[in-house]
């Protein structure tokens, strides 16, 4: 259509839409002779008529759309958004073609193209690195070179940055004790298989929409990131040394104790919400002891004092986190300022599980007694009452060793194993108390001495089933 | 020009930043925040809003199509080594269509440029309301019309680039 046309057009059209539509074929056969003409604007009528809501609803535009690289390809990369620029790099997310999954796509610095020996050590570390397989660790994909440029392909994880979450204060004790734990399981996994991060920090740890941890660039974060690279000749650093370790900072040939350094910041850090050497009040302050002997650890100066292996630090944070929960919020997580470091030990379920142990002992031994009294008072009566308080003996002491192995190795089934033996802990006692009574009676005032040292065990340990034993019980058990 | 073109990319920069893409942005809001920090900031260069939004309006216009048409090519010859696994997925990453609503892009850029040579006005008018995101009453006054002779025209507009994008130009 020509614009002369399209003037002839116009006027009709407009005329005609002004009418109501069963008039409007008559109108235009009224106002114009020419036949085509006219089917071209009953056309265009039919389509204003059909538009609906075509074109009304202004362009979308994501804004990735507006920027500038945008419309690049790297290689089978296409470049969908920009996620992160640090001092050397860029990363991007980009969508692999070939496979059709989103990548997290990290330009390495330029500088590494031109130096053939970390170029290989690059190499290798990331073909390390694309090996673990770990829940906890952001995967590898791929290490590739486009027009001379290196970029490493990785998982992109949907999330928060620690980082961030931090931002809004510190995480609370408990949350921070688990975070720990799933780091230090991410982070021992990784030493296993002999690959150190060397740059944990909050920005490289994600916590995920569906509430994992993750943690980024394992063993190819020295290579992107510019913390070791502006060490000056000096030794000066100019990047945020917070989480590097001292020999790190130095210098120095940096292993596995490096990464555990950084663990013991961040376990400080998501506790407090403050830096472990940040100035001002004490940052440990509402820290349980137990954690906080951890984190001690892990940030000490010589990396020997630090844990042998990773999977022991992991082991604490684990070992302390049970305890915590079994001792209830009351005694270890919540309990402000410093405490005897011992206490920390001496839980209630530790002495609970004393009890139970140094009961089962005692019974034990007073069977020695219990058998000069049978050979004093002789016959068929001594006889009885030592059988009796034998059988007690055997099934109290056994029942509290039981305890006492399942509260150390299998917390887990504790409360059931108690309430399926609390009934014979009590009737073993009672008979047993019962039994010293009545051989201390019954031996009387032949052999003084025996006899008051079994009414005293006696009375005695009816007086710690009915009062002591409740008090560390419900001291150790009240969390449940 | 390059002005507005900047400020636009700009502020795109500073969305992605706060982590606000994968979720789209109307046009309008895109360029009215364009042009209150424009003017706020220095640009003395407009005459008025209405200059402005015209331009802004066809800068975005460049900008989408310039995006499609990458799309259009990385899906065609790109990649000729790829592994389709699902042509769904590629679909899905938007070849001709662009992501501005059910339209696509590319054949609207088509259509607009032969509206241009029969009908300049209209198509500007198309430009300022799709593109720029303006109201009737706005466009009216980028374009010193009135608000009746814009909704006449649009309504025309509207029509013919339907029918355009649907295959059988008159």
């Amino acid at each position: 259509m020509n614009r002369e046309r399209w003037e002839r057009l116009k006027p009709l059209f407009h005329g005609a839409l002004e009418q109501p539509p069963h008039e409007r074929e008559q109108w235009l056969r009224d106002a114009s002779p020419d036949a085509a003409l006219r089917a071209d604007v009953l056309a265009l009528l039919r389509s204003h008529d059909t538009a609906g809501a075509f074109l009304e609803v202004p362009a979308a535009v994501d804004p990735s759309d507006l920027h500038d690289d945008l419309d690049r390809q790297i290689g089978p990369y296409v470049i969908r958004r920009e996620l992160g620029r640090g001092g050397m790099g860029v990363v991007y997310l980009a969508e692999d073609l070939r496979l059709g999954r989103t990548v997290a796509l990290k330009a390495l610095p330029p500088a590494l193209s031109n130096d053939a020996q970390r170029r290989e050590r690059l190499r290798r570390e990331a073909r390390a690195a694309a090996a673990l397989n770990h829940p906890g660790i952001a995967v590898v994909y791929a290490l590739e070179e486009f027009d001379g440029e290196l970029y490493i392909a990785t998982e992109y994880v949907r999330g928060r940055t620690l980082r961030a979450e931090l931002s809004e204060g510190a995480l609370g004790v408990a949350r921070a004790h688990s975070t720990a734990i799933e780091i230090a399981r991410a982070v021992c996994a990784a030493h296993d298989a002999g690959i150190v991060h060397r740059d944990l920090k909050p920005e490289n740890v994600l916590r995920t929409d569906d509430d994992r941890v993750k943690i980024l660039d394992f063993g190819i974060a020295q290579f992107t990131d510019h913390t070791l690279t502006q060490l000056t000749a000096a030794g000066a650093v100019m990047g945020t040394p917070a989480y590097m370790a001292p020999e790190q900072l130095l210098g120095q040939e940096v292993d596995f104790r490096a990464d555990q350094y950084a663990v013991g910041v961040l376990i400080v850090e998501m506790a407090t919400g403050r830096h472990p050497f940040a100035t001002g009040e004490a940052a440990g302050a509402q820290m349980p002891d137990t954690l906080r002997a951890i984190a001690d650890r892990c940030l000490a100066r010589d990396p020997r004092e630090r844990y042998a292996t990773t999977r022991e630090l992991l082991a604490a944070l684990e070992a302390s986190y049970r305890d915590s929960v079994k001792a209830g919020p009351d005694d270890s997580s919540e309990r402000a300022g410093p405490r005897p470091a011992p206490a920390a030990t001496f839980t209630p379920v530790w002495w609970w599980e004393f009890h139970q142990a140094a009961a089962a002992v005692v019974y034990g031994v007073l069977a020695i007694p219990l058998w000069n009294a049978r050979v004093v008072i002789g016959g068929a009566i001594g006889r009885t009452v030592f059988l009796v308080a034998l059988a007690a003996i055997i099934v109290s002491a056994s029942v509290r060793l039981h305890l006492w192995f399942t509260s150390r190795f299998y917390p887990g089934e504790l409360a059931w194993v108690r309430g399926r033996t609390g009934r014979w802990v009590a009737i073993a006692d009672w008979v047993f108390a019962l039994a010293l009574v009545a051989a201390g009676l019954l031996v009387g005032d032949d052999q003084a001495a025996l006899a008051t040292l079994l009414i005293s065990f006696g009375i005695g340990i009816a007086v710690v089933f009915l009062v002591v034993e409740p008090v560390t019980e419900r001291a150790a058990f009240r969390a449940r | 020009m390059p002005l507005v073109y900047d400020e636009l990319r700009r502020l795109a920069a500073r969305y992605i930043g706060r982590e606000r893409a994968g979720q789209t942005l109307q046009a309008t809001a895109l360029v009215n925040e364009a042009f209150i920090r424009l003017v706020n900031e220095r640009a003395r260069g407009f005459q008025n809003r209405a200059h402005f939004v015209a331009i802004a309006a066809l800068s975005m216009r460049q900008i989408l199509v310039q995006r499609a048409r990458a799309r259009h090519a990385a899906k065609r010859g790109g990649a000729p080594q790829r592994v389709t696994l699902d042509d769904a997925v590629l679909a899905d990453a938007g070849a001709g269509s662009g992501r501005a609503g059910e339209v696509d892009v590319l054949a609207l850029d088509e259509a607009l440029t032969k509206l241009a040579a029969m009908d300049p006005t209209q198509a500007k008018l198309v430009e300022l309301r799709y593109f720029g995101g303006l109201t009737i009453e706005e466009t009216a006054e980028a374009l010193g019309s009135s608000p009746a002779t814009v909704k006449r025209e649009w309504a025309m507009a509207r029509a013919w680039l339907k029918q355009a994008l649907e295959g059988h130009q008159g």
